[in-house]
């Protein structure tokens, strides 16, 4: 289950996103914004439960945007199985560069709110990289 | 154990007493009289069956400087086990009436010497007193250049005793301001950092544990394990003061409850000799806890601030965004923008009403329709509370659907309406019917637009819930069932 094979034409376009956003505005509109930039949406996942067996699935993606809040919780131990399994993350947050700590403050960071802009300009600066299969 | 033919076994302790020159007496802890010796007789002018039972002050009433200065020392070496002496003390005494009654003028000097029980408490003090009134009559007698020798020396005597009262007094003085003072102060003694003093506000931060007499390690263990007590090392050994801000410490109460947690401001500083060797610790500072807490409730709260107008300002960004590139033209774009800002907006009044922690789901719905003709809207159902987020999403829920309704539906014609009910099904679920009737012929558009996306992703995605639209012809009509994790209990 949840098995998206990605697009592999190159790192610029036809990228698969895992989106994790627990606000349908706000996830709605990062659809939009990767749609128009030409790439696959997988989610938006909008629950960590949900999350959680999305990862133990084996979710394929090529990367992730994951708002670091889910109703309260944080995404970290999520963030870490993909993590570990090589895939890149991007962060979102409102609450700025300071809701990353320890090993996480090495990662990206999008701050709320942010444009289309923000995500092109951060997904050409990722190099271009296989596909990773997290999980069985 | 004691063998024959020692001393011990044929002396007469008792008549060893009675014999004394010098005037002794034994009183106990409520200073009666428990034993008196003939000298003593003597110089008081009672017979020892007057005195023995009796009480001292009963006996030789005193209102007086002399009476209050012999009481305390009394309790001077009830209280500390110490020997207490006083040099020089006026004390008149009660002429018996066979020798013509009233009071007799007396000065005297006191030693009083505490007994210990075999409990080591104080049981007993003995006091050796001798009359000095002649010598101060012949002084008094005495003009200047003739002074004897033994008046001199009465005379050192009483100044030196009223210079240690003095000193005394002063020295109490400044214990009972210390013992007061609102911040904690403590004094240690030595390497080990024995207490010698700790105020009352050092017993209040530590939870009523008595350092005085005990080392800090004893008395307080935590204070090693945190690294308090190699400060005072510190200090103790190379004399410079530290001075500590806001310090973390934890407290473990001794009946084992929770760990508390202390923020403190305090200083360490060197107590030096006469010679300037370094004696001791002297500790003193404030429980700031409480500010500290605030100042983090504050922080905490200036930090949710910023996260929630951040993430209310991504969801009007996601609002501008999306409604601009499905509306149909710029008026109907402006319209839309505006009303979806409105919708959230009194979606954040009504949470506000109970500070952020939960809205009445009726007064959410109530608000939402508000705009719409009262006579063709119904609502129907109890007073439940929602969660913060359920509630924004609810409201955004409700807009759409009436939005659709007005642009669509049944709110698009003359006479159409609409009837919303809700209700908590046995399993504790919310279940919401939204119906329209009276509008134009209904069919299912061929194209998901903002709203229904945003209708979905909010049911189905955020709040996980059950979205079951139905496109009848006679009109549209949904069902919303929500889980029960979305309600708080404060509004049933």
């Amino acid at each position: 289950m949840n098995h998206v094979s990605s697009n592999r034409d190159g790192p610029h376009a036809g990228l698969s996103v895992l989106v994790v956003e627990d606000e349908t505005l706000v996830a709605i509109n990062l659809e939009s914004i990767l749609e128009d930039l030409g790439h696959t949406v997988i989610g938006p996942v909008m629950r960590l439960d949900e999350l959680e067996t999305m990862v133990d699935g084996g979710v394929e993606a090529d990367l992730a945007i994951l708002d670091i809040n889910l109703a309260g919780a944080e995404v970290f131990p999520q963030a870490e199985r993909l993590s570990g399994a090589g895939m890149p993350i991007v962060f979102t947050t409102g609450y700025g560069a300071k809701g990353l700590t320890g090993n996480w403050s090495e990662f990206p960071v999008i701050q709320k709110p942010y444009t289309a802009d923000d995500i092109a300009e951060y997904l050409s600066r990722l190099k271009a990289s296989e596909p990773v299969s997290v999980g069985s | 154990m004691l063998t024959s033919g020692t001393a011990t076994d044929t002396l007469d302790f008792q008549a060893v007493f009675d014999a004394l020159p010098s005037p002794h007496m034994l009183l106990d802890r409520e200073l009666c009289y428990v034993a008196l010796n003939a000298a003593y007789e003597a110089v008081t002018m009672r017979r020892r069956d007057e005195l023995l039972g009796r009480n001292l002050f009963e006996m030789f009433p005193n209102e007086g400087e002399g009476g209050r200065r012999l009481r305390q020392s009394l309790e001077l070496v009830l209280e500390t086990g110490d020997t207490d002496t006083l040099a020089y003390i006026p004390y008149d005494i009660p002429r018996p009436a066979e020798l013509g009654g009233g009071m007799d003028k007396r000065y005297w000097t006191a030693v009083h010497t505490p007994i210990f029980g075999s409990d080591g408490q104080v049981s007993h003090i003995m006091q050796n007193t001798v009359d000095v009134t002649e010598m101060v009559n012949i002084r008094q007698a005495a003009s200047l250049p003739f002074r004897s020798g033994e008046t001199q020396l009465l005379e050192r005597a009483r100044e030196a005793e009223q210079q240690h009262r003095a000193l005394l007094a002063e020295s109490t003085d400044f214990r009972r301001l210390f013992q007061l003072a609102p911040g904690f102060i403590a004094v240690f003694s030595g390497e080990d950092h024995l207490c010698t003093f700790a105020n009352d506000a050092c017993l209040r931060l530590l939870g009523d544990r008595n350092l005085v007499g005990r080392t800090v390690l004893e008395v307080v263990p935590e204070s090693g394990e945190q690294g308090f007590v190699a400060l005072m090392d510190k200090v103790y050994r190379t004399g410079e003061p530290f001075h500590g801000e806001e310090m973390r410490f934890v407290l473990q109460p001794l009946n084992g409850g929770e760990p508390k947690e202390m923020f403190l401001d305090f200083s360490y500083d060197a107590i030096r000799d006469h010679d300037g060797a370094i004696t001791g610790v002297f500790v003193q500072g404030m429980d700031r806890t409480q500010a500290v807490k605030t100042q983090k409730r504050q922080q905490l709260l200036l930090a949710e601030l910023n996260h929630r107008v951040k993430n209310t300002l991504a969801a009007v960004q996601s609002i501008v965004s999306q409604t601009l590139r499905s509306a149909k033209g710029q008026d109907q774009a402006r319209m839309d923008i505006e009303a979806r800002l409105a919708a959230l907006s009194k979606a954040h009044n009504v949470l506000s009403l109970q500070e952020w922690t939960s809205a009445d789901l009726r007064e959410v719905i109530r608000q939402e329709l508000s705009v719409h003709d009262r006579g063709r809207v119904s609502i129907s159902g109890p007073s439940l509370g929602l969660t913060p987020k359920a509630s924004i999403a609810v409201a955004m829920l409700i807009h759409e659907l009436a939005t659709n309704a007005v642009k669509y539906g049944s709110l698009s014609t003359e006479e159409g309406r609409i009837d919303l009910e809700w209700s908590r099904t046995k399993n504790g679920q919310l279940t919401l019917k939204w119906r329209e009737t009276g509008g134009p012929t209904v069919r299912e558009p061929d194209r998901k637009g903002f709203g229904t996306r945003l209708i979905e992703g909010i049911v189905r995605g955020e709040l996980r819930g059950v979205y079951e639209p139905d496109y009848a012809a006679d009109g549209f009509s949904c069902t919303v069932v929500l889980d029960e994790n979305e309600l708080t209990d404060d509004n049933e």
